[in-house]
């Protein structure tokens, strides 16, 4: 069964490299969608059901704690996991983020390895591709 | 200022390592041009400005290598995203070495080029042995600037950082 996912963050780098570590980690993704905050993220929400959201925390208009609140206030969309991903690691924000329903916390800067991980204990690894043991990826 | 100098060139290295697979070697040399700047500030119980200076050639090995970009490909706009990105992601891995029982506020990154780069403060520098090993030079307590320039085979970056008005 393929995921789809929300790749929140004000960065374009930032999200084509998430989306290039979830295609190089193996998982069967389906449809992926990008936001440049909060507030497009709720926007691409109304169109698009996804398995898992993937979000920063500092960015403009709407940041990732105000995101996870207004998901948590909405029953809809409170079931959908959420990954927070930052360079703020300090172990209040990770409690606040936890307590806030993120079921993942990835600290910038990740290795590929890393944000597999996280995904893994997020969605399972059902979601693994076999991707064979001799496949190189170019990153 | 010796925690936050070691803290924070702990924290350059990570991040180039990490993210730009760039491995990065200081630099002693004076009068280095930079092409562009991303500026973050931050607050709380250290409060101030770091600011990162990059050649041309570097941001786009550090883009090339991050995205797997061509060079040909890569825009202005991907140039700036990934110039602030970097100061983003070297000040709160910073911070968060520096006392990871605190909360930060981090502002969200600014970027200029050219001309409109600030100029480095006259500040003391970290200066390198003959052993090649790094020494902090003696600096003022009430010092509360530090820069620093590294090199790789794929251009320089300059990292500046300012605690003025810290507590």
């Amino acid at each position: 069964m393929s995921f789809n996912v929300l790749i929140v963050d004000d960065s374009i780098s930032m999200r084509a490299v998430i989306k290039k570590i979830i295609l190089i980690s193996g998982f069967k993704m389906g449809q992926c969608v990008e936001a440049a905050n909060g507030k497009e993220a709720l926007k691409a929400l109304e169109d698009n059901w996804m398995d898992v959201i993937v979000s920063d925390i500092n960015m403009p208009e709407m940041n990732g704690f105000e995101l996870l609140q207004s998901l948590k206030e909405d029953d809809f969309l409170k079931h959908i996991p959420v990954i927070l991903i930052s360079t703020e690691g300090s172990k209040e924000r990770m409690r606040d983020a936890f307590n806030l329903g993120a079921k993942g916390f990835i600290k910038k800067p990740f290795t590929p390895e890393a944000v597999k991980q996280i995904l893994c204990e997020v969605i399972g690894e059902s979601n693994e591709e076999d991707t064979g043991d001799t496949e190189v990826f170019d990153f | 200022m010796k925690k936050i100098q070691e803290t924070l060139k702990f924290s350059i290295f990570e991040v180039f390592e990490k993210m730009f697979y760039i491995f990065l070697e200081p630099l002693d040399e004076e009068n280095i041009g930079y092409d562009m700047e991303a500026g973050i500030r931050f607050d709380g119980c250290l409060k101030g400005e770091i600011r990162i200076l990059l050649s041309k050639d570097m941001a786009e090995n550090m883009i090339q290598n991050m995205l797997g970009l061509e060079k040909d490909e890569i825009t202005s706009q991907i140039i700036e995203d990934c110039t602030k990105e970097a100061a983003n992601m070297i000040c709160g891995n910073f911070l968060g070495k520096y006392d990871s029982t605190k909360v930060f506020n981090l502002s969200i990154p600014t970027f200029v080029q050219g001309r409109s780069i600030r100029p480095v403060p006259k500040i003391l520098k970290d200066k390198i042995s003959e052993s090649g090993e790094m020494n902090i030079t003696d600096i003022a307590t009430d010092e509360k600037d530090w820069c620093m320039d590294f090199g790789s085979d794929g251009g320089r970056v300059a990292v500046i950082i300012d605690t003025k008005g810290s507590v």
